[in-house]
């Protein structure tokens, strides 16, 4: 695999504060709801792969839930939420009307300067950051292609909310698109050595990429997700495990170098 | 000047005068990590009236193996493990709390007397020679009752243990010594009187709760260590209790009330219960507008019910004569 330093890039902005967002626009697809919000100074600052902590409405839930950027384009941002938990499933309810306290962008973001082509993989809801992140290569005329896995047909729903040229999707079940893993996708393709892969999903499919990423000669970043309690650096609860040691998925994550996650 | 801003907030822990009854419960909050991170002047802004920070041991520790925390019905789990780059880098961060106003109270973990000696010793020597490059350290808080170390028996369900620590520190320091107390024990006030006899200027109570989820998919521990402590406002009623029971028992001696404290209604119950202080904790994980916000209702409340002082309310929920 090839190594590349996560300092590279410069830290993104980071705001703690809590903004009280309305919901503009919601769509849904089975479990998964895409929630569109006003919330121009996050938008403003925000770098593909920096999440929100979201505070769940009505009370009744004491943590607020870490959620990945999905999109953000002018004075909005996107969220993408799967409907898994009580906490996820009242904030994939959500409807237009409603506000939402955020508090972000947190986070190390993508690093995307000076990459040739870009090879984005998601798995389940781990695909959340990857149209953010594919607007903003495209932005600077990186070529991405995409490859999304799913368990079954009714989380591959979630496909059709994104917008991206060149997109690949498996299931499991083989339901939708090829049958297998992901990974199984990435065989697939003729990727040069020169290209870089972002992915974001469960470890195990973490780890697949980066047994991938080693044959084929790339090098990489993986977005990770974890339970987390403050979100702010505070409490160390979102720790995951590291050639670096246990880092904060809050603070010195959600993105880390592909070859520096300990993923079994 | 609004009648709201009129009432005074101001406690007096062991001579310790506070501008107000609201302290951060160690490893809640982390003042270096955000004034560090985020956008804002977090020093001018620190919402308490002392700086507890995470809890320091003489060596670095890595803790507990993840998941560490997750959500519990009107609460959480946490098992971090008292993760902490050990006495030295803590020694080495201090002139960085040096713009703060508000004292600190260093929190200390170990597993013996010696461990805990070894960790006040050193800052004693540090702070003796660091002059006005340092923060006002007005004292130590001493955990022995983190439920995550050292398969869960922490040295506070043994009066004789917590004793043994609190001499030993006493023996180090002129400074505030206050004892963490857990709550994982059948009667709280033998340990407290334990503290006090030692010399514990003050007692904190309570540490989380032992504690246990499942993992709904696979009916196996969800925290990497098994076990964990249960914090957050389904403990509060139990805090409460605790909190009053020392009261009754030792009258005299100085509290920090916790355990689940969300609102100001909650920090004037636990003051109402015979605390001087309040510690707040999983209520930093809402949001950095939260003790800003419980403050105000704090004082708010005290406005509510006529209350001059918030130090007119303490004591008035314990029974006569205590």
């Amino acid at each position: 695999m090839r190594s590349l330093p996560h300092d590279a890039h410069t830290p993104a902005e980071q705001w703690a504060a809590t903004t009280r967002c309305r919901v503009v626009g919601v769509r849904r697809f089975g479990a998964f709801a895409a929630v569109e919000l006003v919330a121009p100074g996050i938008a403003a600052t925000a770098r593909p792969g920096q999440f929100v902590m979201v505070t769940v409405p009505d009370g009744g839930f004491l943590l607020r839930r870490p959620l990945s950027l999905y999109t953000a384009r002018a004075d909005r941002v996107g969220l993408l939420v799967e409907a898994r938990g009580a906490g996820s499933t009242r904030l994939a309810a959500v409807e237009v009307g409603e506000a939402l306290d955020l508090a972000g962008p947190l986070g190390t973001g993508f690093p995307t300067q000076g990459v040739a082509g870009a090879l984005l993989v998601g798995g389940g809801i781990g695909c959340a950051p990857l149209q953010f992140l594919a607007d903003t290569l495209a932005g600077s005329g990186t070529q991405v292609t995409a490859a999304l896995g799913f368990r079954d047909g009714r989380q591959a729903r979630v496909a059709g909310a994104f917008d991206l040229p060149r997109l690949w999707v498996a299931t499991e079940d083989g339901s939708v698109g090829r049958r297998g893993l992901v990974t199984d996708v990435l065989a697939d393709l003729d990727v040069p050595a020169s290209t870089t892969v972002y992915c974001c999903g469960p470890l195990p499919m973490v780890a697949a990429v980066q047994r991938w990423a080693a044959a084929a000669g790339v090098g990489g970043y993986a977005s990770l997700e974890a339970h987390m309690a403050c979100g702010t650096g505070s409490c160390h609860g979102c720790v995951v495990d590291t050639s670096r040691g246990l880092l904060r998925v809050c603070s010195e994550g959600p993105v880390f170098a592909l070859d520096e996650v300990v993923a079994r | 000047m609004s009648p709201a801003t009129a009432v005074d907030l101001r406690v007096t822990l062991s001579g310790l005068e506070l501008e107000h009854p609201l302290v951060d419960a160690s490893g809640t909050f982390d003042l270096l990590e955000i004034a560090r991170r985020f956008s804002g002047d977090y020093f001018a802004q620190f919402p308490y009236a002392a700086y507890v920070p995470k809890t320091v041991t003489a060596d670095a520790r890595t803790g507990n193996p993840p998941p560490r925390v997750t959500e519990t019905a009107s609460g959480m789990i946490n098992a971090i493990g008292l993760e902490n780059p050990g006495v030295e880098a803590l020694v080495e961060a201090l002139p960085a709390l040096a713009p703060l106003r508000q004292p600190v109270i260093v929190s200390v973990g170990g597993n013996t007397a010696g461990q805990y000696a070894a960790v006040v010793r050193r800052l004693e020597e540090a702070l003796a020679t660091g002059g006005s490059a340092l923060p006002a350290v007005a004292g130590y808080e001493l955990n022995v009752s983190c439920p995550n170390v050292g398969g869960g028996l922490s040295i506070g369900v043994d009066p004789r243990a917590t004793a043994e620590v609190t001499v030993a520190v006493r023996a180090l320091t002129r400074r505030l010594v206050i004892v963490k107390l857990t709550p994982n024990v059948t009667d709280v006030r033998p340990v407290a009187s334990a503290a006090v006899e030692a010399g514990a200027d003050g007692l904190a109570l309570v540490n989380t709760f032992r504690a246990m989820v499942l993992d709904p998919a696979t009916l196996r521990p969800f925290l990497g260590s098994r076990t964990g402590g249960l914090c957050g406002p389904a403990i509060k009623p139990i805090a409460l209790r605790m909190v009053a029971e020392v009261a009754e028992a030792l009258p005299k001696v100085p509290l920090v009330g916790m355990g689940g404290v969300m609102s100001g209604r909650d920090a004037l119950e636990f003051i109402a219960c015979g605390a001087t202080a309040v510690a707040v904790g999983a209520a930093n994980f809402t949001g950095l507008e939260a003790p800003r916000r419980i403050l105000d209702e704090l004082r708010a409340e005290c406005v509510a019910r006529g209350l001059a002082r918030v130090a007119d309310a303490r004591g008035i929920a314990l029974t006569a004569g205590a």
